[in-house]
């Protein structure tokens, strides 16, 4: 199995060599919420601007709804992304890449198409899709992607993700038991054990 | 002058945990200093996020993080932070250390691992030696932690049974699989002795834990019922219950403070806060992670230990050692069984368990007769769904997985068949190069040089990971298993390792003495898997807790 790892150092110069002429985005304005991690799903896809009004549909079209098992949008892949990003310990880096990605993906769809990637129809958007890959940078973004969207798919609903269970439902997953409440998903288990409640010494 | 404490133990996991129970009951004072912070049962969920998949229980990379060589094709070394390469070589910091996500495959290691070098003569380009002390003198608290820390099983006599004090363990089998009915019925076929694995989790209440709760999800997470063995629900929780032990969390030791007499006289260290603090202490135990011991024992300069506490004769960090062998795979078609048959190869939650020891020593002609093997063992693939999915990301074509493939793959991958898998054991031989050492351009956040790890194997490992792996391929195939594959390689398991602080007699060619004292230290002991000078062809956790009961003992009469 190819596992296809770039290392920190290849990423960072990645990063560096990308365009900066992409649009500016203002996080602050495209409703983020770092505060809840539940149930709200049908809100995030709700008046999108990119770029995530271009990673949804990035999402969607990497995971495609079928009659059978659920897409993207069903397992609001798109709120977990969010989560994640927004999550006291990410990656600032990470995050500003997969933006920056965006800009690249409409720049090349408009050079080939003459539209942004969400006009495309499917072929086209494969096409853009599979000559972005053929790039380090864009086969570490589509990489990101993928690991993101394999992440909502079948982590605990409490990032986000998995919507009402339908990835774990999907894959006849069981999960196992405690599952973690909000108060436990794994950045805050580092700040509840610093605090002093869990200093149980005797001094 | 008076000391803050009588005992100092730096960091709280398998090696420490003895120490700190021991004393504390016996009415010394000890404090124990643990990088990590104190989590319990409650924090404990089945949360693969948490787990695996983002450094909860370990350190961020950028903030900690090792520098690793590896081997060039022209036999040079190339050295690599892991913040660059993502090879994470954390364990667990938390209180209790690695304990608390091991699955608890539990082996003595057996009395001719105690000679290795009498009984199966030297290896060109390996440092094999014997160990101090005998297997005779190790088997008491080897009972000791089957009740203290708590072994489930079922002694079979077999022809490698290592000697015991008691007939059997104080707890019955953990419940088993059914997959371990065919895992049975082909050994016997092949005349194979099928063993039961003992576990260090309880199948049974006891000792205020509960027992084992059967979710499914063990190795790699934190135990919830308390049932695991773990350090701090075995062990340290105890101890603090004497009012005579204190744990600090998010305590991080940078260097023992040693005198003009070459003694340690404190421990300086990092508080929640960052901010530096120092604790004296009669007597110092290290026990904090074999890579991690070593580190601290060369950064802990001192006037009569300019290259680090106990390395005045070029010992310390030497001879590392990993768990060398690989593992293996066969998928059971759920389409080429019937439906009550397929129903039960689904089961969820309880143990394979099952092992075998039969070419824990075998003679062969092409390995020059009478050889150290070692110990295969049986486990269902790693239930943890992303991983699992993680293995559809890439195509045959080393292009990216995606739509409807992708969607037809992790469809294959979770649904259609049961995948038993083997890991293989053995002696990862210990050699020039494989050790610790300083890297001084790489810092940790608080700005300590971090260790620089040379990951070296011998060839003669590989050769015997290959002949058991080869062993573990037919009882697979006899069970009928399809796509049958198995991986050895000199890639070492970052969760098994030991020495880099090894034990003798000889003060030129180990680190501790046969007590685990530092040689030319009267006052410093070192009680986690650094002491080991050969691994045995297992993994090394029931070793560990023993030898640090044994340590205790020792020390109940020294301090």
């Amino acid at each position: 199995m190819t596992t296809k790892l770039i290392n920190r150092r290849q990423f960072i110069q990645l990063i560096a060599v990308a365009s900066t002429s992409w649009p500016a985005i203002n996080l602050a304005k495209t409703n983020s919420s770092n505060q809840t991690l539940g149930r709200q799903a049908d809100l995030v896809y709700k008046d999108l601007s990119d770029p995530w009004l271009s990673i949804a549909e990035v999402q969607e079209h990497l995971f495609p709804a079928d009659d059978v098992s659920p897409g993207a949008k069903d397992i609001s892949a798109l709120r977990f992304l969010r989560n994640m990003l927004e999550a006291p310990d990410s990656d600032t880096e990470e995050k500003e890449f997969i933006i920056k990605g965006v800009g690249w993906l409409n720049d090349l769809s408009i050079k080939n198409n003459k539209r942004k990637f969400i006009k495309l129809n499917t072929d086209e958007k494969e096409k853009v899709l599979r000559q972005i890959e053929g790039s380090r940078a864009g086969s570490r973004w589509l990489s990101l992607m993928m690991t993101y969207l394999l992440e909502a798919l079948l982590s605990d609903p409490v990032y986000g993700g998995n919507k009402d269970q339908k990835g774990w439902q999907w894959l006849e997953h069981i999960p196992g038991f405690p599952t973690p409440t909000t108060d436990q998903v794994y950045f805050k288990l580092g700040q509840h054990a610093n605090g002093t409640t869990r200093r149980r010494t005797k001094s | 002058m008076s000391k803050d404490y009588d005992v100092c133990v730096v960091g709280s996991g398998a090696g420490a945990g003895p120490i700190i129970s021991e004393l504390s009951k016996q009415g010394k004072s000890v404090l124990v200093l643990e990088k990590g912070p104190w989590l319990t049962e409650e924090d404990f969920t089945k949360d693969e996020m948490a787990c695996c998949r983002r450094s909860t229980y370990t350190p961020k990379l950028e903030d900690e993080q090792h520098v690793l060589e590896e081997e060039t094709m022209n036999g040079g070394w190339e050295s690599e932070p892991t913040s660059e390469s993502g090879w994470d070589f954390w364990n667990g910091n938390v209180v209790g250390g690695s304990s608390n996500f091991m699955s608890g495959y539990f082996y003595r290691i057996k009395p001719e691992d105690f000679r290795l070098l009498s009984e199966f003569g030297p290896i060109k380009g390996a440092n094999v030696v014997d160990w101090p002390i005998s297997y005779d003198d190790m088997e008491p608290y080897f009972t000791k932690v089957e009740t203290a820390v708590g072994i489930s099983g079922k002694i079979i006599p077999h022809k490698h049974q290592e000697p015991r004090s008691t007939k059997d363990f104080p707890y019955p089998p953990t419940s088993e699989h059914p997959i371990v009915e065919r895992i049975d019925k082909a050994c016997d076929e092949l005349n194979i002795t099928s063993l039961p694995t003992p576990r260090a989790i309880l199948s049974r209440p006891a000792n205020g834990r509960n027992s084992c709760e059967y979710s499914g999800y063990c190795g790699s997470y934190g135990c919830h019922s308390g049932a695991k063995g773990s350090a701090r629900a075995a062990l340290l929780d105890d101890a603090v219950a004497t009012g005579n032990c204190e744990i600090r969390a998010n305590s991080k030791v940078y260097k023992l403070k040693s005198d003009n007499k070459g003694q340690v006289v404190e421990a300086l260290y990092y508080d929640m806060d960052d901010k530096p603090q120092s604790v004296s202490a009669k007597t110092f135990v290290v026990a904090c992670h074999a890579i991690e011991t070593s580190r601290l024992l060369l950064s802990s300069t001192g006037p009569k230990h300019p290259n680090g506490l106990g390395n005045n004769y070029s010992q310390l960090g030497k001879n590392l050692v990993f768990s060398a062998g690989g593992s293996g795979t066969g998928e059971f078609h759920y389409s080429e069984m019937d439906k009550l048959a397929a129903s039960a190869m689904k089961t969820r939650g309880p143990f394979v368990n099952r092992g075998v020891q039969d070419w824990y020593f075998f003679d062969d002609k092409d390995f020059g007769g009478k050889t150290k093997g070692g110990v295969i063992d049986f486990l269902l693939r790693h239930p943890n769904p992303i991983s699992k999915a993680m293995s559809t990301k890439w195509n045959d074509e080393d292009k990216l997985n995606w739509g409807k493939n992708l969607k037809r793959d992790l469809k294959t991958v979770f649904t259609e068949s049961q995948d038993l898998r083997f890991e293989v054991f053995n002696d990862w031989l210990p050699t020039d190069n494989c050790f610790v050492n300083l890297d001084n351009s790489v810092k940790d956040k608080w700005g300590s040089a971090v260790a620089k790890v040379r990951l070296g194997y011998h060839e003669h490992d590989l050769k015997v990971g290959e002949f058991l792996s080869a062993k573990a391929e037919n009882i697979l195939k006899q069970m009928g298993a399809k796509n049958i594959r198995s991986s050895v390689s000199g890639s070492p398991p970052a969760n098994l390792v030991a020495g880099g602080c090894r034990f003798g007699n000889d003060i030129n060619t180990s680190v501790l003495d046969a007590d685990c004292k530092v040689h030319d230290v009267d006052n410093l002991y070192v009680t986690d898997g650094s002491f080991m000078p050969t691994g045995g062809s297992v993994p090394y956790t029931w070793t560990i807790y023993a030898n640090s009961f044994r340590v205790a003992d020792i020390l109940k009469s020294r301090v």
